[in-house]
């Protein structure tokens, strides 16, 4: 999975490596997209989120979770390990239905962590193989629960932080939120890679 | 009658449309158009064989693109099969294959070829068209492969009716392939009239899908991944074109859609001295001359030093200027080439300081057709452009300069191809092709060359 990506992962044209001190003194992950790629994504001013949706985001979902390329969950590994190594709090990524996950063949928030060696756990199952992104605001704001607890979880009173890839309405983080501090966590925070 | 039994059939019969689709073609399992149960069904009669989609013995190798550079491939724990999977990157936008999908190949009843065509087709070959259409036709018939080596504007896709119209009659499968999304869709129209009782059928990214069994497929190289042993004569158009050169899985692609004895019949104006070296003295057509009798025009040098300097300063070189405003002024349109997108994004506005009614197109241009529209309605005056115009278009009376013709991405035959956008209508046989420098180089020199030679070719018994 550590491989040194030669070409970028996104528009194939070859990588410049340049090796600098910083590089080998500290932990950094190699870069695996070019510059004119990297410009492309918009920094987030939210404090739970790294980017701003924009069109380069949008080609990006669709060829990692529509397309099934799975190798661009290391596009990000480096933002989010910084975001994360130094964490204390439990990390969860939100999960996939168990239908909806052997579909797409692996859960992209999950593949995201480990691309930047981030520990997570699981705690929580989907309820519904509907999606999210086929509702309106409406619809999406009014919906029975989403989630519910694995029937081997072991919720402690202790800080949980869920992790998904894109916040919108906040309508998913909220009910993941909800099931956790009813079964006893003692504070849980969110953080996604896309601001809606 | 006495004894009439009233039989009904209870099994299943095969649907000709998946017959149809599916002859030729290499599938993933889950991408049919056709429904589970008649996949299922196409199965257990053993009409679909089904192939792993990677394959890892000897060297891991995508099934459908043959792709085998390891870089392509990306492992990971997948969820559908619990095992760690490779997939292919390569191919990934055509749906992606990885080592838990099937492949399917059609190996039931074959579609049944028509052998009853029309061919409409009034036009008059010239001598030289002749020769080389009869030297093309021979070949395809004893299964040689032939290369058309055939100045700009000789009229090559003319002279490939009559093996395309041999080839049909005997009932076999024909594919007309080509590197350029714009060539696929040049060529389509023009055959469909020429054969109007014939199915063809038009595939390139993002087309839809089509009815029926094509016994004519005209398609872009990268369409070509989707087929294996299918075609009965392969022919290769623009052979020499961005990325077929460079990208070895395209040639690949070509080779294995084709039936392993079935011909390649690969047509260029500027073909790589590979290509020469392996037709030149067996079974090679070439033309040097256009089909309306008239000498190509040769490029003419012209220094500007420091262009990009000039253009950094928000200055268009005098000497352009100049020959811009001369266009303008007889009313002539014009193509001038840049060696870089970001060099004709700085000049864009200072041309449009002169006339408005110029614009700029590139390859990811959305607007891309309409403006090369503009251009031949003369909605607009002309145009700036990488070298994705290079090939393909034909405007009545088009001028063309090359700024900065001694950069390293215009080769040799990118500059004869630019060249041979001029001249190209009987009406306006001549015209301007300059050639803007900082230096001349060798790929000046020798495009300059080629063309004198092919002229001197084309008139030396006249």
């Amino acid at each position: 999975m550590n491989k040194i990506e030669s070409n970028c992962l996104i528009c194939s044209q070859l990588l410049k490596l340049t090796i600098s001190w910083k590089m080998l003194l500290t932990k950094r992950y190699s870069p695996t997209i070019c510059t004119g790629c990297t410009a492309r994504f918009e920094q987030s001013q939210s404090a739970t989120a790294l980017y701003q949706y924009n069109e380069a985001m949008k080609d990006y979902l669709h060829q990692f979770k529509f397309l099934q390329d799975v190798a661009l969950a290391k596009v990000f590994r480096q933002e989010l390990y910084a975001r994360f190594n130094k964490e204390e709090a439990i990390i969860l990524p939100i999960p996939m239905h168990p239908f909806k996950q052997q579909e797409r063949t692996f859960s992209h928030t999950d593949e995201l962590l480990k691309a930047a060696h981030i520990p997570y756990v699981q705690l929580l199952e989907k309820t519904t193989t509907e999606t999210q992104s086929s509702k309106n605001r409406e619809q999406r704001i009014h919906v029975a629960p989403l989630f519910r607890l694995k029937a081997d979880a072991n919720v402690e009173h202790k800080d949980y932080f869920l992790f998904d890839d894109i916040k919108t309405t906040g309508t998913t983080l909220q009910h993941a939120a909800d099931i956790l501090l009813q079964a006893g966590a003692k504070n849980v925070q969110y953080f996604t890679l896309i601001e809606g | 009658m006495k004894g009439e039994i009233v039989m009904k059939y209870k099994g299943w019969l095969l649907p000709p449309a998946l017959r149809d689709f599916h002859e030729g073609r290499i599938w993933l399992k889950n991408h049919s158009p056709f429904s589970t149960a008649d996949i299922d069904k196409a199965m257990k009669r053993n009409y679909l064989h089904i192939i792993e989609g990677i394959q890892m013995e000897p060297i891991i190798k995508c099934n459908r693109c043959h792709n085998i550079d390891p870089h392509l491939f990306t492992i990971f724990d997948c969820s559908k099969c619990q095992r760690q999977c490779s997939y292919c990157r390569h191919c990934i936008r055509m749906g992606r294959v990885s080592s838990c999908t099937q492949l399917m190949i059609w190996h039931g009843p074959k579609a049944i070829k028509k052998r009853m065509h029309s061919f409409k087709w009034a036009g008059q070959l010239t001598a030289l068209q002749q020769l080389a259409a009869n030297e093309t036709l021979a070949s395809v018939q004893t299964k040689r492969s032939h290369l058309i080596h055939a100045v700009c504007g000789a009229g090559k896709t003319e002279l490939l009716f009559p093996a395309v119209n041999d080839a049909l009659k005997r009932g076999l499968r024909i594919c007309i392939a080509t590197p350029r999304t714009d060539v696929v869709l040049e060529l389509y129209p023009r055959f469909q009239q020429v054969f109007p009782e014939t199915i063809i059928h038009a595939l390139y990214g993002g087309v839809t899908q089509q009815n029926g069994y094509a016994q004519l497929v005209i398609a872009t190289t990268h369409q070509l991944y989707r087929f294996e042993s299918a075609f009965d004569v392969m022919i290769v158009d623009e052979a020499d074109a961005f990325p077929y050169t460079i990208d070895e899985t395209l040639q690949r692609a070509v080779t294995k859609a084709k039936k392993e004895e079935a011909p390649i019949v690969f047509v260029t104006a500027t073909p790589s001295q590979k290509l020469l070296n392996a037709y030149q003295h067996e079974s090679y057509s070439f033309i040097p001359k256009r089909f309306h009798n008239h000498p190509l025009p040769v490029p003419q040098f012209c220094a500007l030093w420091g262009y990009n300097k000039s253009f950094k300063q928000g200055k268009i070189p005098k000497k352009l200027i100049k020959w811009t405003e001369e266009r303008l002024e007889r009313k002539e349109p014009f193509l001038i080439f840049f060696p870089t997108i970001s060099l004709m994004h700085k000049a864009i506005p200072l041309f449009q300081l002169i006339n408005e009614k110029i614009l700029a197109v590139h390859a990811e241009d959305p607007e891309r057709k309409e403006k090369v529209w503009m251009l031949r309605k003369n909605e607009v005056q002309g145009l700036l452009t990488t070298t994705i115009l290079e090939r393909g278009i034909t405007i009545s009376n088009v001028q063309v300069a090359v700024i900065g013709a001694e950069s390293p991405i215009f080769t040799a035959s990118a500059l004869i191809q630019i060249a041979g956008r001029v001249g190209r209508n009987i009406q306006f046989p001549d015209g301007d092709v300059l050639f803007f420098h900082h230096g001349i180089t060798t790929e000046m020199d020798e495009a300059r060359a080629k063309i004198l030679s092919y002229n001197k070719e084309g008139f030396s018994n006249e």
